[in-house]
């Protein structure tokens, strides 16, 4: 496990956008509870984590992470950017007040989104695709991965309180 | 064979998960799940891609009973046997959950190497053991931290 092949665009970006990402999180004013933002911020990181290691290596190996197939620190680096884009999807989710009729909409925006990150990913030189994969792939993915997680919260809500009480 | 025995335990696993009482709630659930997925995935990686310790198959069936075995049926045994361990108040039925749970997990490991997903080159299972030793103790934590965070938020308001 390497820190970093070469430190060049790919880590510089990186390190950019993770600061961007959690700078924004911390000027959202609070909405959830600590254990739910918690909950959400490892849910992305864990779906990252879970399809980066299924279709990103090994068997399926449709696309190279930073510079090199091995394990990297800024491969980890990366994941992290996945729990704020988890938690922004909820918060606006609530925002936003989502519901039966806006859901479709929501989450074929966000897909959109996560589409069009993985397009900058690769300009920055963080994604490499091969074995023929292509950009488009990645839709049905972000389309699969919000669905879930904008039901999954739906199911949270219903069992638990998830949002801070509005001070006065 | 060996996909429809691993994709067997998968389900068993799951299908028994979901018809035990649970005494963990639906988060606590998860979220103990996605630590115990976290480190299954990347302990994986990082023992037989990075330093080779154990040689992973090639054949694609086989590499999808590894997917399951990796991503489904280790982290379902730790949220499973937490719920149990939980459910139970004698020391000895705890005992016997957790005995029976790392059997389980020690059988499929067994299972990996008699069906050939996996192959020792540097490795035993006791180290697996060990492994798995390591995984009750983070599944326990992780829970423990994790409700920890929920009571302190939610009681003060």
């Amino acid at each position: 496990m390497n820190l970093w092949e070469n430190f060049d665009k790919n880590e510089i970006w990186i390190l950019v956008m993770l600061a961007v990402a959690y700078i924004i999180v911390f000027i959202l004013a609070r909405k959830f509870y600590r254990h739910i933002t918690a909950l959400f911020f490892l849910w992305g990181f864990t779906i990252g984590v879970l399809f980066d290691f299924t279709i990103g290596g090994g068997l399926m190996d449709y696309y190279v992470l930073n510079d090199t197939d091995k394990y990297e620190v800024f491969d980890f680096l990366y994941y992290l950017l996945f729990g704020p884009f988890s938690y922004i999807f909820i918060y606006l989710y609530d925002s936003f007040k989502i519901n039966k009729k806006t859901f479709i909409w929501y989450i074929a925006v966000w897909a959109l989104i996560g589409t069009g990150m993985q397009w900058v990913f690769t300009n920055m030189g963080i994604i490499q695709f091969k074995e023929g994969y292509e950009l488009f792939y990645s839709f049905p993915v972000f389309l699969m991965t919000q669905t879930i997680t904008g039901l999954y919260y739906e199911l949270v809500k219903s069992k638990t309180k998830v949002l801070l009480p509005k001070t006065k | 064979m060996t996909f429809a025995i691993f994709f067997f335990a998968s389900w068993l696993i799951t299908a028994l998960f979901l018809i035990i009482p649970k005494k963990l709630s639906t988060i606590e659930n998860t979220f103990v799940f996605m630590i115990i997925l976290i480190i299954s995935i990347n302990w994986s990686w990082i023992i037989y891609e990075e330093f080779k310790l154990v040689n992973l198959t090639e054949e694609p069936m086989e590499y999808a009973a590894f997917l399951l075995s990796r991503s489904i049926i280790i982290p379902f045994v730790f949220i499973t046997q937490l719920n149990l361990v939980y459910a139970v108040t004698s020391v000895t039925r705890v005992v016997l959950t957790i005995l029976m749970s790392f059997s389980f997990l020690l059988l499929m490991s067994l299972l990996s190497q008699i069906f050939k997903i996996t192959e020792f080159t540097n490795w035993n299972l006791g180290y697996d053991a060990l492994y798995y030793i390591f995984l009750y103790l983070v599944s326990y934590a992780s829970l423990l931290i994790f409700r920890k965070l929920e009571l302190s938020e939610v009681r003060s308001t």
